[in-house]
């Protein structure tokens, strides 16, 4: 099976916030591979233990996404495409989709995978959108995929507990769930290898893929509270008394 | 303003969050000059139309054919875009329900448009609609605007609005109109089979009106016992966040957020949990939130009515001591 | 195989890679690879665990990067050198800021900034560096060391194998250096086994260090102030720290030698406390703590330095007890010990013979370096101070005049944790709280460490004897680990009639100061899951 994994490079999740008008001040702080992404590349891997193939990475970005690219190879992906973007920031969720779709558009591929969304922007539509632009069929929020004679049975998760089985033909766009499987460490001889592996550099502008936003981030701010938030002081024992109190003769929940 | 609204059902059965986006797009029609129009999409969902003509809306799109009996993303997407484009709305409203991200961005790309997802609210700035969503897990907040003609397609996230503020019809009931749609089974290309819910579950949070909930803070499962300590002072059900539950700490049916369940209690006590966008969107109908954690810039203070900055373990035994002399 | 990518580790990297290239570019035979140069760095990012004030002497570097003004990232020379005696409400700065202190022609810096690209100029020579990957335990052959094993991965917290276990890896080398930074996990090994260890055992501090970000025109960039006084007592060795950076951000920090005599002295509060001053209070008023972090630092000097060859191994950096004590300087003295290693092993290799008596030459050229010259001079300072500020004073000054000798040379000390006194059933003070916006509790600054570990992995801190902490620990010390871990990873917690201690290895930032400060030397810190630990980037 050749598989297209999606990854993002997001702000390491710890990182102080530098808010500078509609992204971040991105001095000093570290990058990771998108958490919900890595259990996608991780599916992906134990599908092509399984099944055979190729799993390609495919990310967009500036230069910085070379490193987690090289951690997905690290992993065990055997090639990457990274789409040099100084601007990615600027493009809207259509627009990224359209991005990635044309950097796919000549490669072979049975599955395509991502996370379900990122952790920066949280648009979570990567998958659904590239399943558009492709047409392609798609699910999202995947917790199994079992493939069977160019088939594939998958379990999906609805809300409050309930998931549902679901058909789907290959080739198609699968969102996966984050938790699903225990993502691998990295070998050394995997980091070894990856130094070795093609990272295939291309540019957006190259790849013919204007920028037509259809939506604009205007602006990224601390959100001002709509709730007062009553803070309680003292010992945490003095807390605790105060907040019974405040239960019983303000909030009147006891 | 034309606005279409995209109402959630399942086996006839309403998804709440539905009603949450009828009272937004009630509130974006009032600053437009606006009318309504709520779709319902199924099969055999006419008595469900009849019920919502008696909220206030203008009219109810009745969307109904054999392969739209179960959900697809393939159907409903060909199905709401011959609507679209027959209705021609400005706005298309949906909840932001695990279902409506499965298809409605795709519907908006065949239309080729964009959607702004998961949003928290609007407002209007001179003749422009400005859409708030959250980014970084809730740390901060977004203004997003669409760019270009209409239609344009966003989703509210459950709880942004309140769903007992929907008012009924001011004359009576609303017309309800049937849509016909053409749709081939080769439209419909992944097949979806049985529904089905794991692990039995002993206890419905979601009738629970007093519950207590743990997060990361709570480090370790022997650690949960002064929790449900509290639980049981208070007189509640014990709940989680995500990462308790998949480190298996806690059952399933104990999860509270997004792949969890969602809850409005009288009274939600968040302990040690930091407000990701993943877990708040569970909770944030709770009449009173009282959250419990020792990082005062933690997310989950914006949304609570009281905040204790401190540690869980020192505020835990405690409140149970306090919650027990109150029970005398 | 290098163990550790500091300023030590990669600047034998770097000078090795460089000089394998003369070689080889010279048609001189046997022909090397920097191919074969592995760093294995515990932290998730190179620079992550990388701590310091700092004020670096760019001496070192010059050598190693010669046109290094043009791309290291210096944060600001220093333009204002200060030494502060402070007292509890005011403070007087000396009309002449006495030599140690004077730090014109230095650079303000941020050491993790620094290391990380440095990092970038290694692998780009070709080495590869193992980020996520911690030397666990030496390979022994014959006198000295063949190699490294790496920590296992995918351990639960009860031992059990999960399903991505990763064993660690036996990596052999034809010489392995241990830049482990102070109290290095397999430099503390080695020494013990070969019996390493110079006329003095190594004295250890403790640094604590905060990032602010301040309102503008509170303090000039390149402004450098050192501060003594309070609130340590005389006889309680130690200090403060004040750097002006750019973008209106002030590194402040306080160090307290790991030899105090109360057991229940909390540096960490001591730190806090220190904030308070209204020197302090006055320029971050109005401001915003960016990170937090800890680590200790070696104090031992020339005495304390271990024998840093074996067979097939060397020691360099703040493992090795490079560090200026009195200058408080110790980046320029690591990378010169990194790169004279470098020299060292090039010329085994040529020779394929790593046996510490080819490896001794390493010794030697520190001995002929301005290693020695710097830290000859100060090879009683540290040790001076042992009964009290004012005496101290007396040793150094005559040690000045008599270049280093002083009045006994060498001057012997004792390990530090063997400082502590009894308490005597002396019942506790009230722990400190923090108020929030200047000052803050241990848990808050952790949690702006950036610091994270897999959860579900065994405890990498083992104490040997848990019946001691309960028992002998709590009637004779009160349990310092509570106080002296700047990161709450110790806690007593009650357990029916008695105590139990309880560890929260997940807050741990890798300072090593329970290894150190612990009173029966029962605590051994072992590398965790790679990847974990603090993220001092940027700091």
């Amino acid at each position: 099976m050749n598989i297209i994994v999606c990854i993002k490079q997001v702000p390491a999740k710890d990182a102080p916030l530098s808010i500078a008008g509609n992204w971040i001040k991105e001095s000093d702080i570290g990058f990771e591979m998108n958490e919900p992404d890595r259990y996608a590349l991780e599916e992906a891997l134990r599908l092509k233990e399984k099944h055979g193939g190729e799993v390609i990475v495919l990310s967009l970005g500036p230069e910085r996404v070379k490193q987690t690219i090289k951690e997905a190879l690290a992993k065990g992906a055997d090639r990457a495409i990274h789409v040099a973007d100084d601007r990615f920031a600027d493009l809207d969720p259509l627009g990224a989709a359209k991005v990635l779709a044309a950097a796919m558009s000549k490669e072979k591929c049975d599955l395509v995978l991502t996370g379900l969304q990122s952790d920066d922007h949280g648009f979570g539509q990567t998958g659904v959108l590239l399943a558009a632009l492709l047409n392609l069929p798609h699910a999202t929020i995947i917790m199994q995929i079992e493939v069977e004679n160019g088939k594939m049975k998958l379990k999906r998760e609805l809300e409050a507990g309930w998931f549902q089985h679901i058909e789907c033909p290959l080739p198609a766009v699968l969102s996966v769930q984050s938790g699903i499987n225990k993502v691998r460490y990295a070998t050394l001889k995997g980091i070894m290898a990856a130094k070795k592996k093609e990272i295939n550099t291309v540019s957006r502008e190259a790849l013919g893929v204007s920028l037509e936003p259809t939506q604009r981030i205007e602006r990224i701010y601390v959100p001002s509270k709509t709730k007062k938030t009553e803070f309680l002081t003292g010992t945490p024992k003095d807390m605790a008394a105060k907040l019974v109190e405040k239960l019983k003769f303000e909030a009147r929940v006891i | 303003m034309k606005i279409l609204v995209i109402v959630e059902q399942r086996l006839g059965k309403w998804n709440s969050t539905s009603f949450e986006t009828l009272v937004a797009a009630a509130q974006i029609a009032a600053q437009t000059s606006g009318n309504i129009a709520a779709v319902v999409i199924g099969k055999g969902v006419a008595q469900l139309a009849e019920e919502l003509a008696g909220k206030n809306v203008a009219e109810v799109l009745l969307v109904e054919h054999d392969l739209l009996e179960n959900y697809t993303a393939d159907g409903y997407c060909a199905a709401l875009a011959q609507v679209v484009e027959s209705a021609t709305p400005d706005l298309v409203l949906f909840p932001h329900t695990y279902q409506v991200r499965d298809f409605a961005p795709k519907l908006a790309a065949i239309l080729g448009k964009g959607m702004i997802g998961d949003c928290i609210g609007f407002r209007k700035e001179a003749e422009q609609l400005v859409f708030i969503r959250q980014m970084f897990q809730g740390k901060t907040a977004a203004d997003v605007t669409f760019v270009g003609a209409a239609p344009w397609f966003a989703s509210f996230q459950s709880g942004a609005f309140r769903a007992d503020l929907l008012e009924a019809h001011a004359g009576g009931k609303a017309p309800v109109n049937p849509v016909k749609v053409e749709l081939k089974p080769s439209d419909l290309r992944t097949k979806p089979l049985d529904l089905f819910k794991e692990a039995k579950a002993s206890v419905d949070l979601t009738q629970a009106p007093l519950i207590v909930a743990i997060g990361r803070g709570i480090k370790a499962p022997e650690n949960i016992a002064q929790a449900e300590a509290v639980a049981k002072a208070l007189g509640g059900e014990i709940a989680a966040s995500r990462p308790i539950c998949d480190e298996g700490w806690l059952p399933m049916e104990r999860q509270i957020g997004s792949s969890g369940q969602t809850v409005a209690p009288k009274l939600y006590l968040a302990l040690g949990i930091s407000g990701a966008i993943q877990h708040v969107v569970g909770m944030k109908g709770a009449r009173t939130i009282v959250a419990v954690n020792k990082d005062q810039n933690a997310p989950i203070f914006e949304i609570a009515d009281y905040g204790l900055v401190a540690d869980i373990f020192e505020v835990m035994p405690a409140l149970t001591e306090e919650l027990q002399k109150n029970n005398g | 195989m290098i163990v550790g990518a500091g300023p030590a580790g990669l600047s034998c990297a770097l000078h090795l890679a460089n000089l394998i290239r003369k070689h080889n570019a010279s048609g001189a035979k046997p022909e090397l690879s920097a191919e074969n140069i592995y760093v294995l760095e515990k932290g998730r990012e190179i620079g992550a665990h990388q701590l310091s004030g700092a004020i670096m002497n760019p001496k070192a570097l010059a050598e190693l990067v010669p046109d290094f003004e043009k791309s290291a990232p210096l944060d600001t020379p220093v333009t204002d050198s200060a030494a502060l005696l402070f007292t509890q409400k005011s403070f007087y700065r000396f009309p002449i800021t006495p030599p140690p202190f004077q730090n014109s022609g230095n650079f303000v810096i941020s050491l993790s900034r620094l290391v990380k690209w440095l990092g970038a100029l290694v692998e780009a020579a070709g080495v590869s560096i193992f980020k996520e990957f911690g030397g666990a335990e030496l390979i022994y052959e014959g006198d000295g060391i063949a190699g490294v094993i790496t920590e296992d991965k995918g351990i639960d917290k009860h031992g059990k194998l999960k399903d991505n276990y990763a064993p660690g890896y036996e990596l052999r080398a034809k010489v392995t250096v241990l830049a482990e930074g102070p109290r290095g996990s397999l430099t503390k090994q080695l020494v013990e086994r070969q019996k390493l260890d110079n006329i003095n055992p190594q004295t250890y501090g403790i640094g604590i260090k905060e990032l602010w970000e301040v309102q503008p025109g509170k303090i000039k960039p390149g402004y450098v102030a050192h501060t003594l006084g309070w609130p340590l007592s005389t006889k309680t060795y130690g200090g403060g720290w004040i750097y002006g950076l750019t973008n209106n951000r002030v590194s402040i920090g306080l160090v307290v030698a790991l030899e105090y005599t109360d057991p229940r002295f909390d540096p960490h509060a001591a730190f806090q406390t220190w904030k308070t001053h209204p020197f302090l209070r006055h320029l971050l008023d109005g401001g915003k703590l960016v990170r937090y972090g800890a680590k200790s630092l070696p104090y031992g000097g020339w005495y304390a330095m271990p024998r840093n060859y074996v067979d097939g191994g060397l020691i360099v950096g703040d493992s090795g007890s490079f560090l200026d004590s009195q200058r408080l300087k110790g980046i320029h003295l690591g990378m010169k010990s990194g790169m004279l290693a470098a020299e060292t092993i090039l010329e085994a290799l040529k020779e394929d013979d790593t046996s510490g008596r080819t490896l001794k030459v390493y010794k030697d050229k520190i001995e002929q370096s301005y290693i020695r010259k710097e830290l000859w001079k100060v090879r009683n300072f540290h040790q001076s101070f042992h009964n009290g500020l004012f005496k101290g004073f007396v040793f150094a000054g005559l040690q000045e005049l008599t270049g280093g000798h002083g009045v006994i040379d060498p001057m012997h000390t004792e390990p530090g944790y063997k400082a502590y006194n009894h308490i005597h059933g002396r019942p506790a003070a009230e722990r400190f709280k923090g108020d929030g916006k200047l000052t803050f509790d241990r848990l808050t600054d952790v949690y702006h460490s950036g610091t994270r570990h897999e959860e579900d992995q065994p405890c990498h801190l083992k104490v040997l004897d848990l019946k001691i902490c309960s028992t002998r620990c709590v009637e004779e010390y009160g349990n310092p680990c509570q106080y002296f871990c700047p990161a709450a990873v110790y806690e007593m917690a009650k357990e029916g009639d008695g105590l139990k201690l309880k560890i929260n290895a997940a807050n741990c930032v890798h300072c090593k100061t329970c290894d150190i400060a612990d009173p029966y030397q029962i605590i051994n810190w072992t590398v965790p899951e790679g990847g974990g630990g603090p993220n001092y980037e940027g700091m």
